[in-house]
């Protein structure tokens, strides 16, 4: 009970504690604590999920029927331990990029916080407390989003600012309808609707449950509200662009996952009009971020594009409520946290050493950086959804799920549109690959210098690469306890 | 136990004396006897709450020695004395905090003119709450009027003097209607006393004559206060008003004064006129009505701003659209969340005052936003405390503006007819405070390369900080501490009846 109160207020509380630290402590001085204390956090996490695996307590009453209240279950566990390790591996990479920025007492601050948030919301027992840490995590996060203080930056992060706060409070609205309708919000598989009373304000919680989906969605990129992503994303310094890129817009999926499975429940939403609505503005999604991310030159912003196409293939298979597409879902939220934080790392590692973003500049970049491209090509052949890759597990889930379930139409245009995207996939990441290791005929192949980053950026990279690769290599052990989550809630 | 029963009396004496005496001294001996006056005021106060929440049912007051339908009466139960011992503490506060500002916006031998003019504003507002007469109440609504006018005149600069006349012209305006609407009633019941005029009104409902006098006069005297309280179409006085008085005056007029009258309303809904009988009246789908477009409009407006302190009084009309949308679902839910309501956005909007105050100060006094960039910066304190009322309004959990929001949603389900525009109008209204508020917050948390203007530590401003401190900790402790609270709204209300 107090590892998970711990793990929570220790990285909030020592957030705080940097902005109090003195400006003239040395940079040294202040990256040995932010490391103690992400390694203190991510130890606090572990033990949190081993001992308090079950447990369920409430911290206060918000109002007598509002208790705020913590439990881990299956799903907290793949969410925190997701959130875990790419914090940890982003944090330790961040220790060299963040050398030529300014302001790092503020980023490490709000990383740290941001951390602790994230795992409020992976623990939160209910559905207020779930929002609570929702909207501290949009203002937590927002810092990190308008870091170098730009006008472009600032720009960004006041666009983040607007879609979330809108997403959330769309989620308000429907979390009203739901605590006059259900038995409480404390999440259970199944859902909590209190069928006397919801007889005959099914049209109402069917709109209630639609707009909340949308609302939680905006965190997750999902068409009509992804325009932030791209904007936001690129500007943030690279291991924040990798944490909200891969972590934090997980947090909307987390979100989606206990409504539609734990407030809401699946035979309430299966085969009503917005499962159907949801699916299209998935797959809409999932085809339109892979087209412009096929359009997009910067680096950075190809990436973004990318997450919000690739996040919807998580959103479609949540929306499919099929056992296989679930399990595929989940499985992408795993996969695509550890590419697409591998990716935006690598984006790093070249801005740090060549100052270059734009694709077409880095021609031969493979030469000059072969470990970061070598992961860089080994995570975008499981982003595309290649064997022995996780993205290729997950994928294979989703294809099987989405022809399993019978939904007519979308049984057939989904694996269509995500073979589409896969293709698209493999053109927007590729090129950078191919351009980097065979830069052509009229490459200077003599005078290329070798300028691989330090190791400090290096071994994060490979962490995350060779997590990618495993999860596709033995999916066998973390697939059954998928399992388990599933059966427990469809 | 029983001679707590004078202290709604006293405290009513004690602030008309302390003016009386106020008026013949020197500024700061006033400002002690009025901060001696708000804390004995305030216990007295917080004894009273005690005693009602122990005995349980509320106590009458006889003024003199006329019995009840001659005499004049005070009463005192949860509720009132609850507000009392908070319209104090708002008080004492907004004072403190714009202390430092009133010493340099008002001459030097007019300052203890502005203590008497508090002294009598609280005797007014006490008088409001506490009475239990109508006429008494209509007396204390012209004081409080013209003291009002005085502390938004006292900062004698071009735009006060315009937004006092602008006030007095509307307010009296109000005070008028609810002069008419008293008078239409004191023909048809023939009392003064509330009690007294309910029995009467009750039979003559029940008789079912009169129908249209009674309503006619219920709907000067609301709108009357409406106008006071600036509702929606009311409001045109209110950004001057609260815009260029000195702070203390914009903190109290806009989270105490209006708070007045609305409280006055819902003495007049409950104990004069009888909950069902008003709910019965069409008067509140109109009240309902207008607070949602104030909810909007007032937004709107705020958002077009370009004047920080101008954009906190615009979003007060919004506020007060909330507290009308709760009268006018018509139910004791939506009176509980608007009564909440009063007092989570008495303590937030004065707190934004204050705090804006701060962040102007370390612009040049400018409250320009392109002046204002950096300011949280420079004054830490203000910019953390502006923060912290921006997200309560705006309604983070942990605060206290979630939970009256919260409230207001919870009242809105249990109807069916006004469930869905209460619901959608509090989403988008909420939208358009997250947009003005968070623009706000980012503009003065961005920093800026080189400035001309100087930074200020804690020590430059203890008193400031401190007073600073106390209004985040009111406000957590609205948020999260809400349900003895709400039940004590409740306890109070069934009182009323």
């Amino acid at each position: 009970m107090y590892l998970i109160l711990l793990s929570i207020f220790f990285p909030i509380f020592a957030g705080v504690c940097l902005f109090i630290k003195r400006e003239n402590a040395g940079r040294r001085n202040l990256l040995i604590t932010v490391g103690v204390c992400l390694t203190l956090t991510g130890l606090l996490v572990v033990s949190a999920l081993f001992t308090a695996y079950g447990v369920d307590f409430t911290l206060f009453h918000l109002t007598r029927s509002l208790p705020i209240c913590f439990k881990i279950d299956a799903v907290s566990v793949v969410f925190a331990a997701m959130t875990m390790i790419i914090f940890l591996c982003a944090g330790f990479f961040s220790f060299e990029y963040m050398k030529h920025e300014t302001k790092e007492k503020r980023y490490y601050g709000y990383y740290l916080i941001v951390f602790g948030v994230l795992n409020g919301l992976c623990f939160a027992g209910n559905l207020i407390t779930f929002y609570l840490f929702f909207e501290i995590l949009t203002l937590s996060s927002m810092p990190l989003v308008l870091h170098n203080g730009s006008r472009e930056a600032i720009m960004a992060g006041l666009k983040y600012l607007f879609y979330s706060l809108c997403g959330a409070y769309a989620a308000l609205f429907g979390l009203y309808f739901i605590y006059h309708y259900g038995d409480s919000l404390t999440f259970t598989a199944g859902g909590v609707l209190n069928s006397a009373s919801a007889a005959g304000h099914t049209g109402l919680l069917l709109i209630a449950a639609f707009v909340m989906i949308l609302g939680f969605s905006v965190k997750a990129g999902m068409f009509p509200m992804h325009a932030w992503l791209p904007t936001a994303h690129p500007v943030a310094p690279a291991p924040a662009s990798a944490v909200l890129s891969a972590v934090i817009v997980k947090a909307g999926i987390l979100a989606v996952v206990r409504l539609v499975y734990y407030i809401f429940g699946a035979s309430f939403l299966r085969g009503t009009w917005v499962q159907t609505a949801w699916l299209t503005l998935a797959l809409i999604t999932v085809f339109m971020g892979s087209m412009l991310a096929y359009r997009e030159k910067v680096l950075k912003k190809r990436l973004a594009y990318s997450t919000v196409s690739q996040l919807s293939y998580i959103l479609f298979g949540l929306a499919l409520m099929d056992a296989d597409s679930v399990t595929g879902s989940l499985l992408h939220v795993l996969a695509h946290g550890f590419i697409k934080s591998t990716l935006f790392l690598c984006a790093g590692a070249i801005i740090y050493t060549t100052g270059k973003t734009r694709v077409d500049e880095l021609r031969g970049i493979g030469k000059e950086m072969p470990l970061t491209m070598w992961c860089y090509t080994i995570v975008s052949l499981g982003l595309i959804g290649i064997p022995p890759t996780g993205g290729f597990i997950s994928k294979w889930y989703l294809a099987s799920g989405s022809l399993k379930s019978a939904i007519p139409v979308f049984s057939w245009l989904g694996p269509v549109i995500l073979l589409v995207s896969a293709l698209l996939t493999a053109g927007y990441l590729l090129p950078l690959t191919i351009q980097g290791f065979f830069p052509g005929a009229d490459y200077d192949y003599e005078h290329f210098r070798k300028q691989e980053p330090s190791r400090l950026m290096t071994i994060p990279l490979l962490i995350l690469t060779i997590l990618s690769v495993l999860i596709g290599l033995f999916p066998t052990p973390l697939i059954d306890s998928l399992t388990g989550i599933i059966s427990a809630i469809l | 136990m029983d001679f707590i029963r004078n202290f709604p009396c006293i405290s009513i004496m004690l602030c008309l004396f302390a003016g009386i005496i106020s008026s013949g001294l020197r500024g700061r001996t006033a400002r002690w006897i009025n901060i001696a006056l708000l804390l004995i005021v305030t216990f007295l106060s917080a004894c009273t709450l005690f005693y009602t929440l122990s005995t349980g049912e509320s106590f009458v007051y006889v003024m003199g020695k006329f019995p009840a339908p001659w005499g004049n009466e005070i009463r005192a139960g949860v509720l009132e004395a609850g507000m009392a011992l908070f319209f104090c503490i708002i008080m004492l506060l907004s004072l403190l905090g714009g202390q430092h500002k009133l010493v340099k916006e008002v001459e030097e031998n007019k300052v203890f003119l502005y203590y008497v003019l508090t002294n009598l504003l609280l005797s007014s507002l006490l008088a409001l709450v506490y009475t239990n007469d109508m006429f008494t109440a209509y007396v204390f609504v012209e004081i409080n009027t013209i003291s009002a006018c005085g502390l938004i005149m006292i900062r004698q600069v071009g735009r006060t003097i315009e937004a006092a006349v602008r006030y007095m012209i509307m307010s009296l305006l109000g005070s008028g209607l609810l002069l008419l609407g008293l008078c239409m009633l004191y023909d048809l019941t023939g009392h003064l006393l509330m009690s007294n005029m309910k029995e009467s009104i009750a039979a003559i409902v029940a008789q079912g004559e009169y129908n249209i006098p009674l309503i006619v006069s219920i709907a000067l005297m609301t709108v009357g206060l409406c106008i006071k309280s600036a509702l929606f179409p009311f409001h045109a006085w209110l950004p001057d008003a609260y815009g260029y008085s000195t702070v203390s005056s914009a903190a109290i007029l806009s989270s105490l004064v209006s708070k007045g009258y609305i409280f006055l309303l819902i003495k007049i809904i409950y104990r004069v006129i009888g909950f069902d009988i008003f709910i019965n009246t069409r008067i509140i789908d109109v009240l309902f009505v207008f607070g949602l477009m104030g909810m909007i409009f007032g937004s709107l407006s705020a958002i077009w701003e370009n004047d920080i302190r101008r954009m906190i009084a615009y979003s007060s009309v919004a506020q007060i659209g909330y507290i009308y949308m709760g009268f006018g679902m018509g139910t004791q839910y939506g009176m509980v969340a608007s009564v909440f309501h009063m007092l989570s956005h008495a303590a937030t909007k004065s707190l934004l005052f204050i705090a804006a105050i701060g962040l102007t100060d370390v612009s040049g006094g400018s409250r320009k936003f392109i002046e204002l960039t950096g300011s949280a910066y420079r004054n830490k304190w203000a910019g953390v405390t502006f923060t912290v009322g921006s997200l309560s309004m705006v309604g983070i959990p942990l605060f206290s503006g979630f939970i009256s929001k919260l409230l207001f949603a919870q009242a809105a389900v249990q109807i069916n007819g006004k469930m869905l525009p209460a619901l959608i109008v509090l989403g988008v209204s909420t939208i358009l405070n997250a947009i003005y508020f968070m623009k706000t917050v980012i503009r003065i948390y961005t920093p800026v390369e080189a400035t001309a203007y100087p930074s200020v530590t804690f020590k430059d401003m203890k008193l400031y900080a401190v007073v600073l401190v106390l209004f985040i900790v009111l406000n957590i402790i609205l948020g999260i501490n809400s349900q003895p609270i709400v039940d004590m709204i409740e306890q109070g209300l069934a009182m009323f009846a």
